[in-house]
């Protein structure tokens, strides 16, 4: 008796479910349709990561082998939304409505324990107050256009007093300009790798030629000063090399930047400083890497003292992350300074290069998200 | 796959299903059975209820809020533990009144009224019902576009927990009725116990409560519920694996209460607590 009721009442469920599948499309309260969650046993990915205050939903597919939970958090984790029990293969639907702007947080819980995987999700519009971040995004371009001048103007009137050098044959004075003129270069270099083969042409390193491409620019006059004396052609290359770079102030000038190319840019010179500087390669001959170093270090501090009214205002935890790890490379760095430079690179211990390491790695973890909370 | 589906539709079919079969038995034990029909009356209202408004949910806009859903998950808890402990002492009265051999005073001493037995398994069955039917319509969903495996799983986890209430119903119908009493009764007052600390849970994830990240423990990796037996235990007692601090203490503090009391020596006139209990 007690079976055979339970097996009616699935059975009149059944019914009722073909009855209601007629349809089976759905408009969905949000413009572009929910947005998905692909959530598995080791990750949670979210389509979007913002969203306009009202109905937000989310569409969470479980493609991990365990039960998940979906959870939407305000601040202080309280909890917006939440779809438990699903089940592995499963689609389930979230519709949380979202009043005010600010920072939430999506949270997948694979196997229901923990904290979650958490993202961040950002809600814009409705009742928050906040600084029209457009006129913020604008306002970091402009101040970092300004850098950018400032110091492509430097760099050619340091590479005209050092082509000259070159070019009248002291290789003593040319040797002391070099890495001094080099910083300049460093500090934008993610402008100059903006105009195509400018970049190469000023600044590739003998190793990373490709078969048929002529070895000039900085790199090479390096290794005429520091290993095999100024060649014949030494003059010409000078020349060639004052040449691009005022081609490479021309053109920045009228360069359009967005407050994601700023982001970007503040990453990729800290990957520069882990692929070549800590590793030696960038200043084979000279050995001056550590002052190229700084040079990158400061364009990517400059990108993110403009973006800094924006950050601030979108992620206040993550702009104090980066002052904090920003002055830790800093602190390593001023510790090897000799005169008014940097000591070789030849006299740093493998552990000391191993503490570079890790502080630009610490460095690059949370600029690597700057790109995020700055497309917003 | 399926398996995790069918460990859902196990819990949540036990959840809703323990208490009717006792219920049931206890029905049939004290030869009310007549009273039976009010029984799959309340079944069939929740059920019938629990699937329409979650058909409406799923395929139209409609919706219910977070809180909204929270609130009502845990209020209906909160309200069958009331009825549940009431059917707790109902149970003390009949096995007195079975211990005094006066079964021809059992109709009058068990005045259980249709209503009573009705809305007890409609709240039973009710209080989860929504969140299984929107569970369910899911299966369904993804099983059109996708995968059969959830609803599969989810429908034969449904069927095991009904085989199971049956087997308990059977088991406990075969115990001589004093000791019945004294049995289900311990039991229920742990499901009880379960389901108030639930729909507190519930209730503090609305935001209704406080506590909610106070945990009294965390057994996640110990007894997780995705496991066969925890998945059973959260369907038997409303094991949670995260528990709150007022969680744990409404459910030592019931236990602590309602247990003696239904346990402590038959005397005379033992009134007192059913009122109390009625009154919850």
């Amino acid at each position: 008796m007690s079976r055979r009721f339970p097996l009616a009442a699935l059975a009149g469920v059944g019914a009722l479910v073909l009855t209601a599948c007629g349809g089976g499309e759905e408009t969905p309260a949000a413009a572009g349709g929910p947005i998905k969650v692909e959530a598995s046993d080791s990750a949670c990915a979210v389509s979007v990561n913002t969203a306009s205050a009202g109905n937000v939903t989310f569409e969470i597919t479980n493609k991990g082998s365990k039960v998940t939970e979906f959870y939407l958090y305000a601040e202080g984790d309280r909890i917006m939304g939440e779809v438990e029990n699903i089940a592995p293969g499963l689609n389930r639907r979230l519709i949380v409505e979202v009043a005010e702007a600010g920072k939430y947080q999506t949270a997948c819980k694979p196997g229901m324990t923990g904290n979650g995987l958490r993202g961040d999700f950002t809600v814009t519009g409705g009742g928050a107050k906040q600084t029209d971040p457009n006129s913020q995004k604008a306002q970091a371009v402009k101040s970092y256009a300004e850098y950018v001048a400032n110091n492509t103007k430097a760099l050619d009137e340091e590479t005209t007093k050092f082509v000259a050098l070159v070019k009248a044959n002291k290789a003593e004075e040319a040797k002391a300009a070099y890495a001094r003129t080099r910083v300049y270069f460093e500090r934008v270099e993610p402008v100059a790798e903006k105009f195509g083969d400018l970049d190469p042409k000023i600044d590739a390193r003998e190793a990373d030629l490709e078969p048929g491409q002529k070895f000039t620019g900085f790199h090479r006059l390096e290794k005429d000063l520091w290993v095999s004396g100024l060649q014949p052609d030494a003059p010409q290359i000078a020349d060639q090399l004052l040449a691009d770079v005022k081609e490479l102030v021309t053109k920045s000038a009228a360069l359009e930047l967005n407050a994601l190319d700023l982001a970007n840019g503040a990453k990729e010179l800290l990957d520069e400083i882990a692929t070549g500087k800590i590793t030696g390669e960038e200043e084979a001959f000279s050995h001056t890497d550590l002052s190229d170093f700084q040079g990158n270090l400061d364009g990517s501090k400059a990108a993110i003292a403009s973006l800094r009214p924006l950050l601030q205002a979108k992620d206040p935890a993550l702009v104090s992350t980066l002052d904090k790890e920003f002055g830790s490379v800093q602190a390593l760095l001023d510790k090897q300074r000799e005169g008014d430079g940097f000591k070789l690179y030849t006299a740093l211990s493998q552990d000391q290069i191993k503490e570079f390491a890790s502080a630009v790695d610490a460095l690059s973890e949370p600029l690597s998200k700057v790109a995020e909370v700055a497309a917003q | 796959m399926w398996f995790a589906s069918a460990l859902i539709g196990l819990r949540e079919g036990l959840e809703a299903a323990l208490v009717v079969s006792i219920l049931v038995a206890f029905l049939v034990k004290t030869d009310r059975k007549h009273a039976l029909r009010w029984v799959w009356l309340g079944v069939g209202v929740a059920v019938l209820l629990s699937v329409g408004i979650g058909a409406i949910l799923t395929y139209s806009t409609a919706q219910l809020s977070f809180e909204q859903q929270e609130l009502l998950g845990g209020t209906l808890s909160i309200v069958a533990v009331g009825f549940v402990t009431a059917m707790i002492f109902w149970m003390r009265k009949a096995s007195r009144t079975i211990a005094a051999e006066l079964r021809g005073k059992l109709d009058e001493a068990l005045n259980v009224g249709p209503v009573a037995v009705l809305v007890l398994s409609f709240f039973a069955v009710g209080r989860e019902g929504l969140e299984t039917a929107v569970f369910f319509y899911s299966t369904v969903q993804t099983a059109q576009g996708g995968t059969t495996e959830p609803l599969i799983g989810f429908t034969a986890g449904i069927l095991t927990a009904v085989v199971l209430a049956y087997l308990l119903y059977r088991g406990a119908v075969r115990f001589d009725l004093g000791r019945f009493f004294t049995i289900t009764g311990v039991l229920l007052v742990f499901v009880a116990a379960g389901v108030l600390g639930y729909g507190l849970h519930d209730l503090q994830e609305a935001a209704f409560l406080p506590g909610l990240n106070t945990l009294a423990f965390d057994a996640s990796n110990v007894l997780p519920e995705t496991s066969w037996y925890g998945a059973l235990l959260k369907g038997i007692f409303n094991y949670s694996q995260q528990t709150t601090v007022l969680q744990a203490v409404a459910w030592v503090a019931y236990v602590a209460i309602v247990l003696p009391l239904f346990l402590r020596p038959k005397k005379k006139a033992a009134t007192a607590p059913v009122a109390a209990a009625v009154k919850e």
